[in-house]
């Protein structure tokens, strides 16, 4: 991938990993991002599903359904969505037929969002709601069939404890999916996609939420995220058998799963 | 009873499954305070509009 144009560069390589985390293209203090990320979707949260249309011209929808797909629901099955939000995936899951979901996210205010919708949608009942850090569940092991986590695994701190976690509670032959951004694969789509995400995005963000800080912190959060062969990798370190990977949209997203063997 | 600024009691089937985050251990429903306890990590959870908020920062130190 070329980086000849006005992208802003990726983080410097000099920074103490053990004592930072990164905040799109910021080393924050470890301590600070979890509250950082909060802020950011606290500051989001009403606007979040209009603005995912307008980022992505829609295709978010398309790349849910996909992955809803993936998820393979049925009515035994349970389900939880982490970083699940406003809801989609939930929502895509129980119209699919899928089995009991926990609509999990670490931030209440996107919960609330979800949990309006979900009664819009007459979908309240199959939903539990939980606020939970994906680092630290407050599940029991083995006590879910399937983990999902779409785009929320980039604004999480320690990706590593969160990877244990989703094993951790997952049955023995359940599967772990993760729908998230990544990177480019097409290098035609590469300076197109610079620009619009970096000077695009952060446009509409103040037009449309009023706030582009939080929209250039997703836009970076985007291009720091491990890429595919790297998440992969992640994955079979936490434990993941038969992890595979499919690129969407030429890479601009992918779904990664794997299986609690 | 659930108290007069939370009236939104938790869902139960959530309830039934729920572990203490930090311990993994076992979990008690305190009605009077709406909040739910974890004996071992010395932590009670609260719960808001009946969503069970299990984050380790916003829990109430006990004991």
């Amino acid at each position: 991938m070329s980086d000849n144009n006005a992208v802003p560069p990726p983080p410097p390589p000099v920074r103490d990993e053990a004592a930072t985390a990164d905040f799109g293209y910021r080393a924050v203090p470890r301590g600070d991002k979890k509250r950082m990320v909060r802020e950011v979707f606290d500051s989001v949260a009403g606007k979040y599903d209009v603005m995912n249309d307008l980022m992505s011209l829609g295709v978010h929808r398309v790349w849910k359904r996909i992955f809803v797909g993936a998820l393979g629901a049925r009515p035994r099955l349970r389900l939880l969505d982490l970083a699940g939000g406003t809801g989609d995936i939930s929502f895509g899951w129980l119209r699919a037929g899928g089995g009991a979901a926990i609509l999990s996210d670490i931030n209440h205010a996107m919960l609330e969002v979800g949990h309006k919708r979900a009664v819009e949608r007459g979908l309240v009942s199959g939903l539990r709601f939980l606020v939970a850090d994906a680092e630290k569940l407050p599940l029991p092991d083995r006590s879910v069939d399937r983990v999902s986590m779409a785009f929320g695994l980039r604004n999480c701190t320690d990706k590593d404890a969160v990877l244990a976690e989703a094993r951790r509670v997952l049955v023995p032959g359940g599967r772990f999916l993760c729908l998230e951004f990544s990177r480019v694969q097409v290098a035609a789509l590469s300076p197109v996609y610079d620009a619009w995400s970096f000077g695009v995005l952060p446009r509409l963000g103040r037009l449309v939420a009023g706030d582009s800080d939080s929209y250039q912190y997703l836009a970076e959060s985007i291009r720091t995220f491990p890429d595919q062969e790297t998440l992969a990798g992640m994955m079979r370190r936490a434990g993941f058998g038969h992890v595979a990977v499919r690129n969407l949209s030429g890479g601009i997203a992918a779904i990664h799963s794997g299986w609690r063997l | 009873m659930t108290t007069a600024s939370d009236p939104v009691p938790v869902d139960p089937r959530l309830l039934e499954i729920l572990v203490c985050p930090v311990s993994k251990g076992r979990l008690t429903y305190d009605r009077e305070r709406n909040e739910l306890v974890s004996p071992q990590a010395g932590l009670a959870f609260p719960i808001r509009d009946g969503i069970p908020i299990m984050l380790p920062d916003e829990a109430r130190q006990i004991g």
